[in-house]
């Protein structure tokens, strides 16, 4: 990202916020902040930055949204409305300079574009434009859709918004908890799409996880005392802290305790590390808080041996206890293997069996495989490898699964019987 | 640009074109790493050289700003047809043959012309493969133009 761009990126969530609290119409000053970020990506690389960046774009921008809602007005005018629509209050004369507001708008804003009317790849997409500060295109580019139905999907999100009515201002005090998680899940998501999409052969993705980490920094300023934003910060950096080594050069997926450990990211890890350090003991107990702490664990690890599970499938349990999502199970029944042995693990898998949601799931025969694999029965690893890998839908994962299938066939089975 | 094609005028329509690209099921097994017979697995090597040309040929789309959009499609066994029999549908599982050529995947381009749609597409052409692999059929890419309208269905 080039300073300018870095520049922008940061002020556009403050710019929308003092126009949309100053003339309302949050759809209409949408388009008028991406507009005059347009303006300025042109002009300031080859004029110079303004000495008062925030208030050139809130200018321009507030220009711009005049000359389109008089527009709309004069379409209506046309469409022959009755009644002479009066321009918003304060919006022929606004207060010549307010002090700047940014930091709480971002926040409203954030909560703005996890409104519980939309949907949640509306929300991600109006969180990355409206406060991210990335165009459609890239966007769309990002998720891999066409740029116009993107651009529908951002216009429909922004007129239920407009439709709900609600005041551009924080959520009553009783809904700010669950609203809360609502933004949190937001940013999981972006985070998540963007880390799985490095697996395959990952075209021209903006890249989310970066984008994922920026927007949770910004709401971890705003709030540094809430635990599960912390949390939810750290958990990102940890994880995203493992990327580069976490695929081989043909795409195919390196499982994490073969992962070459030197190559994870130092400074991330440490950052993450004070940051769970920081969440823990405040007390209570949270999603993001305890992945955190777990993959705080993995990355302090210097081998998978040397990894302390016990205190992981502690962990995991705890997890377990405010989800009853099937893949925690998984991951549950994973660590168990490594701290009491395989045995324990596949006690723990097979009973997962009979969960209907894991059924066909390609993870549920993996995992499988690799604690038979952990445990010596190779020809029954090597049928569960094969299964997995034709459940499974993405081809770098078919791929890795049917590499350790046939790493099984190379050695014969000898002194493990 | 060849200088034969004129350049189009601002009210001149660009059209979109679908670049189809098919495979069999033994294709796919070859480059996830199942060794059938006639069809050993590619080497990681050459699946590395393959995702770095496509990668290539993606983003030079998306740098001309051609390119709308791209997928590839699962494995063809994971496929499902359902059909009438008897006026009622019938669901049949993976229903084609280890070597039969069936959609794989697509890209869609919006250009000047269909000429450059088939430039385009028969770089293709040039797609990496290892020297053992045996490809199902004589390769081939087809491009259709999108009729006019279909974005409005997506």
């Amino acid at each position: 990202m080039t300073q300018t761009e870095d520049l922008l990126r940061r002020l556009a969530p403050q710019v929308l916020g003092a126009l949309v609290r100053r003339y309302g119409h949050f759809d209409t000053a949408e388009d008028a902040v991406q507009e005059a970020l347009l303006t300025a990506v042109t002009r300031w690389p080859a004029e110079g930055v303004p000495d008062n960046p925030r208030g050139w774009l809130i200018t321009v921008a507030a220009r711009r949204l005049t000359d389109l809602l008089r527009a709309e007005q004069a379409r209506q005018r046309r469409e022959e409305t009755v009644a002479r629509r009066l321009p918003p209050e304060g919006w022929t004369a606004p207060p010549a300079d307010q002090p700047p507001t940014g930091y709480d708008d971002t926040l409203v804003l954030l909560f703005l574009c996890g409104h519980p009317a939309l949907s949640a790849a509306s929300q991600i997409a109006l969180t990355l434009r409206a406060v991210g500060g990335l165009t459609s295109v890239e966007i769309a580019r990002a998720f891999l859709v066409p740029e116009a139905t993107m651009t529908r999907r951002i216009s429909r999100a922004k007129r239920t918004i407009r439709d709900s009515g609600v005041p551009f201002g924080l959520p009553p005090a009783a809904q700010r908890a669950e609203r809360l998680g609502s933004v949190l899940h937001v940013l999981y998501l972006i985070f998540n799409e963007g880390y799985a999409s490095t697996a395959g052969p990952a075209l021209f993705r903006a890249d989310l996880c970066a984008e994922a980490i920026r927007l949770t920094r910004l709401l971890h300023r705003l709030l540094p005392d809430d635990p599960e934003v912390t949390g939810l910060l750290a958990l990102m950096l940890l994880t995203d802290a493992r990327r580069s080594a976490r695929t081989g050069l043909d795409g195919t997926l390196i499982p994490m305790a073969e992962q070459d450990r030197s190559r994870w990211d130092a400074d991330q890890i440490a950052e993450g590390l004070g940051l769970v350090a920081e969440a823990l003991p405040r007390g209570g107990i949270g999603p993001y808080r305890i992945q955190a702490a777990i993959a705080a664990l993995h990355d302090e690890a210097p081998s998978a041996e040397q990894t302390d599970w016990p205190q992981i499938v502690a962990l995991y349990h705890l997890l377990l206890t405010l989800t009853d999502n099937p893949m925690v199970a998984l991951n549950h029944a994973a660590a168990v293997a490594m701290a009491h042995g395989p045995a324990a693990g596949l006690d723990l898998v097979d009973k997962l069996g009979t969960d209907s949601r894991l059924a066909d799931d390609h993870r549920w025969y993996a995992v499988r495989a690799h604690l038979l694999e952990q445990a010596g029965e190779r020809a029954a690893a090597r049928a569960a490898y094969e299964v997995a890998a034709d459940r499974a839908m993405s081809l770098p994962q078919q791929r890795y699964l049917r590499t350790r299938a046939a790493r099984l066939d190379a050695v014969p089975p000898d002194e493990a019987r | 640009m060849n200088g034969v094609t004129p350049a189009p005028t601002a009210e001149e329509k660009t059209v979109k074109y679908m670049i189809m690209l098919t495979g069999s099921q033994r294709d796919y097994d070859a480059l996830t790493g199942r060794d059938t017979p006639d069809s050993p697995a590619w080497p990681a090597e050459d699946v590395a050289k393959l995702h770095e040309f496509m990668a290539a040929w993606n983003n030079d789309l998306v740098e001309s700003g051609e390119f709308v959009d791209a997928r590839g499609l699962a494995a063809p066994v994971h496929t499902r047809r359902v059909q009438l029999r008897d006026g009622a549908p019938v669901v049949t599982d993976g229903p084609y043959p280890e070597t039969q050529e069936v959609l794989a995947g697509y890209t869609i381009v919006e250009c000047d012309s269909f000429d450059r749609a088939t430039e385009i597409a028969a770089r293709l052409a040039y797609t990496p493969h290892p020297e053992s692999a045996s490809l199902t059929s004589e390769w081939y890419v087809d491009v259709r133009p999108i009729a006019d309208g279909a974005e409005e269905l997506a």
